[in-house]
C-alpha cells in the first residue's frame, strides 16, 4: 500500500435499484488534493457512485472509507462532503447571502464570523454586488459561483461535482471550465468531477475513471487514457472522431506473425510472445486513431512502413483546421484525419498506411487491450 | 410531453382568437363576463330591493327604490317596516351563525392543511404508504357526501353519545372534525403536487450543508411551497366556508353555520329573497378578503420552483 493514507477508499462498491445494477465491484483510491474525473455515458453509474460517497444513496454492498474510517453508516450531514449539483440546487427563495450563509448557520457559527466569511467568499467569487439578490434571479454563471461558494464555505473534506457545466452554453462553458481548474489549483482541494464530456475530463482531471455499465473500465491519467486505453470501450469512447476498429485474424508463418483481414496483413512479429500469452483465440481487433492513418507518400517521407491499404474516399467533412475523411476499406468505413489543406475528394482512390507504433490491439473476446 | 402538447394547444387558441379582430374579441369577452357575473349582480341587486320588488314581473335589474332593510334585518338593527319584519321575525338572528362559521371554517382549514402538508411531505419524499395509501385517501371524496351523512349521523348521535359519552352533535368540534376529515385528501393531493415540484436536489444540498431533516423541511421546503400552501388554504377554506349538507345534518341550533342560516330564509311562511341575498353577499366577503390578501403569494407561489428544475 502507499505510505499516504488515501482520502477516499472505495472497496467492492455495489448499488442496485429494484434489481437493476447501477454500480458493480468498484474499487478506487483517491489521494488528498487530487482532481478525479468520473467519465462515462449517461447511466454508467458515475453519478450514483458520487451520491454514495456523499451519503445520498446507501450502497447495496461494499465499503466507503474516508481517511481510513468506514463511513457507510454515517449520515450525509456528518460526512463533511461538499456537493455541487447539476442544476446547482440553490435555495431560490433566499438571497445570495442567505444561500452562502446556510451551512454556517446550521453549524451555529457566530453572526460576525458568518458575515466575515460570507463576504470573503463573495469577494473571491465576485458575488459582492449580488449578495442581496434572490437566487432565482441570477445568471447561470452566478448560480454556479454561488453553488461553489456555498459548498466551499462549509470547508468540506472533498468536493463532489455532478456535471456542473452541463446546462451552460458552449463558449461560456470553456470559460467556466478554466475558472474551475484555476480554483482547484488555488485551493488544492480534493475534487471528484462527474462528466460525460471527454474534453472536460481530459482538461480537468489529474486522473480519469472511465465507467461503463456500472463498472470501472480504466483509471489512469488523461494521457494514458488516450494513448494506452485498456479496453475496447475506453478506446472507442475517448477521442474525437473515435478510434477505428478492424477485426482481424492472427496467423503465424514460420517465425513471423501477422494480423490478416482479407488480403491485407500487418506484421506483428515483435508482439508475438505477448499476443500468444494473452489471447485465447485468434481473433484480434486492430485499433487505429484517425490521426494515425497517413497517405502512403507522407508515411514514406516519415520513414513509416507497413501494409499499404487501398481505400476509396467516401466523404470529406471539413473542420476548422482539419478534415475528417471517411475511407472505404472493402465494406468497412474508417475515418482519417488530414490537414485542412488536403485536396482529397469523394471517389478518389489512394493507399494509406497505419502508423505501426500507434496501433492498438484488443482481444476480441475479452475486449481488453493486448499490452 | 403532456405539457408540451397543452402548450401547443393554448398557443394555437391564442393565435386563433387574435385573428378574430379586437371588436369581435371584445364582444365575446363581454358575453362571457355577463354570463359569469349576472347571478352575482342579481344577488347584489336583490339584497337592496324592498319586498315588493323581490318577485316583480317584469323583473328589474336594479332596485327602483334601494333600501338597506335586508341587511338590517339580518342583524336586527333598527326597526324594519311591514311585511319583511313579520316574515323574518321567525328566523334566528344571523350573528350566531356568522360567529360559528368564523370559528369552524378557519380552524378546520388550518387543521386540514397542516395534516395534509405533513402527509404530502411523507408521501412525496419518503413514499409513505406506497401507491395505495395516497390514493385511498381519495375515497373520502369518491362517494357523494350524502352517502356518508346517514352513517355519520348514526355514529355521532348514537355510538359516540351513548357508548363513549362524547356529544359531538350540534357542536363546533363535531363539524371541525368532519370538515377536517373531508378536506384532508384535497390538502394532501394539492400539497403533494407542490412538494413534488421542489427538486430533491435542493433538499439534498441543505442536508449536505449539515441541516437536519426538520431544518430542511422548515427552512427550505416550506418557504419554497409557500405559494402552494396559501393556494391550498384558500381552496380548502372556500370548501369549508360554503359546506351545506353536513352542517344542515349535524347542527340544529347552537352550531349552525352561514349556509344553513341562508337556507332558513325559505320556510313555509314564504321565501325571504331579500335577506337571503343580503346574507349571501356578506358571506362572500371573508372569501374575497382572503383571496385578495394572499393574491400576491398565489402568483409568486406558482412561478417559483416550477420554472427552474
Amino acid at each position: 500500500m502507499s505510505e499516504e493514507r488515501p482520502l477516499i477508499l472505495l472497496r467492492g462498491l455495489r448499488k442496485e435499484f429494484n434489481g437493476l445494477v447501477a454500480v458493480e465491484g468498484l474499487d478506487l483510491e483517491i489521494k488528498e488534493g487530487e482532481f478525479i474525473c468520473f467519465l462515462g455515458p449517461s447511466g454508467c453509474g458515475k453519478t450514483t457512485t458520487l451520491r454514495m460517497i456523499a451519503g445520498l444513496e446507501t450502497p447495496t454492498a461494499g465499503d466507503i472509507f474516508l481517511r481510513g474510517k468506514r463511513i457507510n453508516d454515517l449520515p450525509p450531514q456528518q460526512r463533511q462532503v461538499g456537493f455541487v449539483f447539476q442544476n446547482y440546487a440553490l435555495f431560490w427563495h433566499a438571497t445570495v447571502y442567505d444561500n452562502l450563509a446556510f451551512g454556517l448557520r446550521v453549524r451555529e457559527v457566530s453572526k460576525e464570523e458568518i458575515d466575515r466569511r460570507v463576504r470573503e467568499t463573495a469577494a473571491r467569487f465576485e458575488l459582492e454586488p449580488l449578495l442581496e439578490t434572490r437566487a432565482s434571479r441570477l445568471s447561470l454563471s452566478a448560480m454556479q459561483r454561488v453553488a461553489l461558494g456555498r459548498t466551499l464555505l462549509t470547508e468540506p473534506n472533498v468536493l463532489l461535482l455532478d456535471e456542473p457545466l452541463n446546462n451552460i452554453r458552449p463558449g461560456l462553458r470553456e470559460v467556466m471550465r478554466a475558472e474551475l481548474k484555476r480554483l482547484q489549483q488555488q485551493l488544492g482541494r480534493t475534487m471528484i468531477y462527474v462528466t460525460h464530456d471527454q474534453e472536460e475530463a481530459m482538461t480537468l482531471g489529474d486522473r480519469i475513471l472511465v465507467m461503463n455499465m456500472g463498472r470501472a473500465e480504466q483509471l489512469a491519467s488523461p494521457r494514458q487514457i488516450y494513448h494506452r486505453p485498456e479496453t475496447l470501450f475506453v478506446a472507442g469512447f475517448i477521442g474525437r472522431p473515435p478510434m477505428n476498429f478492424l477485426e482481424t485474424q492472427y496467423r503465424v508463418e514460420g517465425d513471423r506473425a501477422f494480423l490478416e483481414r482479407g488480403n491485407l496483413r500487418w506484421e506483428v512479429s515483435e508482439k508475438r510472445s505477448i499476443i500468444e500469452e494473452k489471447v485465447k483465440g485468434n481473433r484480434i481487433v486492430l485499433g487505429i486513431r484517425p490521426e494515425h492513418i497517413l497517405p502512403v507518400a507522407e508515411a514514406r517521407e516519415k520513414g513509416l512502413t507497413g501494409q499499404a491499404v487501398p481505400v476509396t474516399v467516401d466523404l470529406v467533412q471539413p473542420l476548422a483546421r482539419k478534415k475528417i475523411v471517411d475511407l472505404k476499406v472493402g465494406d468497412k468505413v474508417i475515418k482519417m484525419l488530414v490537414p485542412g489543406t488536403s485536396s482529397l475528394a469523394k471517389g478518389e482512390e489512394l493507399e494509406v498506411i497505419f502508423d505501426p507504433r500507434k496501433m492498438h490491439l484488443f482481444d476480441q473476446k475479452t475486449e481488453r487491450a493486448i499490452v | 410531453m403532456q405539457t408540451e402538447t397543452n402548450k401547443g394547444v393554448t398557443t394555437a387558441r391564442i393565435v386563433e382568437t387574435r385573428k378574430l379582430g379586437p371588436a369581435l374579441r371584445f364582444v365575446l369577452a363581454l358575453i362571457v363576463a355577463i354570463i359569469v357575473l349576472l347571478p352575482v349582480i342579481w344577488i347584489l341587486s336583490i339584497s337592496f330591493k324592498p319586498v315588493e320588488e323581490w318577485k316583480a314581473d317584469p323583473p328589474t335589474l336594479l332596485p327602483r327604490r334601494p333600501i338597506l332593510d335586508n341587511y338590517k334585518i339580518l342583524f336586527r338593527i333598527g326597526n324594519p317596516v311591514g311585511t319583511v319584519r313579520e316574515m323574518v321575525s321567525s328566523a334566528e338572528p344571523v350573528n350566531r351563525a356568522f360567529l360559528n362559521s368564523l370559528i369552524i371554517a378557519p380552524i378546520s382549514t388550518v387543521a386540514s392543511v397542516l395534516i395534509g402538508f405533513c402527509a404530502a411531505y411523507a408521501v412525496s419524499r419518503y413514499q409513505v404508504g406506497g401507491n395505495f395509501m395516497p390514493f385511498f385517501t381519495l375515497t373520502t371524496r369518491m362517494f357523494p357526501p350524502a352517502a356518508f351523512a346517514v352513517p355519520l349521523l348514526f355514529y355521532y348521535s348514537w355510538i359516540l353519545r351513548n357508548y363513549l359519552k362524547i356529544d359531538l352533535y350540534d357542536t363546533h368540534l363535531g363539524l371541525i372534525l368532519m370538515y377536517t376529515g373531508f378536506t384532508v385528501a384535497f390538502s394532501l393531493w394539492m400539497m403533494k403536487g407542490f412538494i413534488d415540484a421542489v427538486p430533491r436536489h435542493v433538499e439534498e444540498a441543505a442536508i449536505l450543508d449539515g441541516a437536519s431533516p426538520w431544518r430542511v423541511l422548515f427552512t427550505i421546503t416550506l418557504p419554497l411551497v409557500k405559494g402552494g400552501l396559501f393556494a391550498t388554504t384558500l381552496f380548502v377554506f372556500i370548501l369549508n366556508w360554503t359546506e351545506f349538507l353536513l352542517a344542515l345534518e349535524f347542527t340544529s341550533r347552537e352550531a349552525i353555520t352561514v349556509p344553513v342560516q341562508i337556507s332558513r330564509y325559505a320556510t313555509a311562511v314564504g321565501e325571504f329573497y331579500g335577506p337571503k341575498a343580503a346574507l349571501g353577499i356578506i358571506a362572500s366577503i371573508p372569501v374575497v378578503i382572503a383571496g385578495y390578501l394572499i393574491q400576491r403569494h398565489l402568483v409568486t407561489g406558482f412561478t417559483f420552483g416550477m420554472v427552474r428544475e
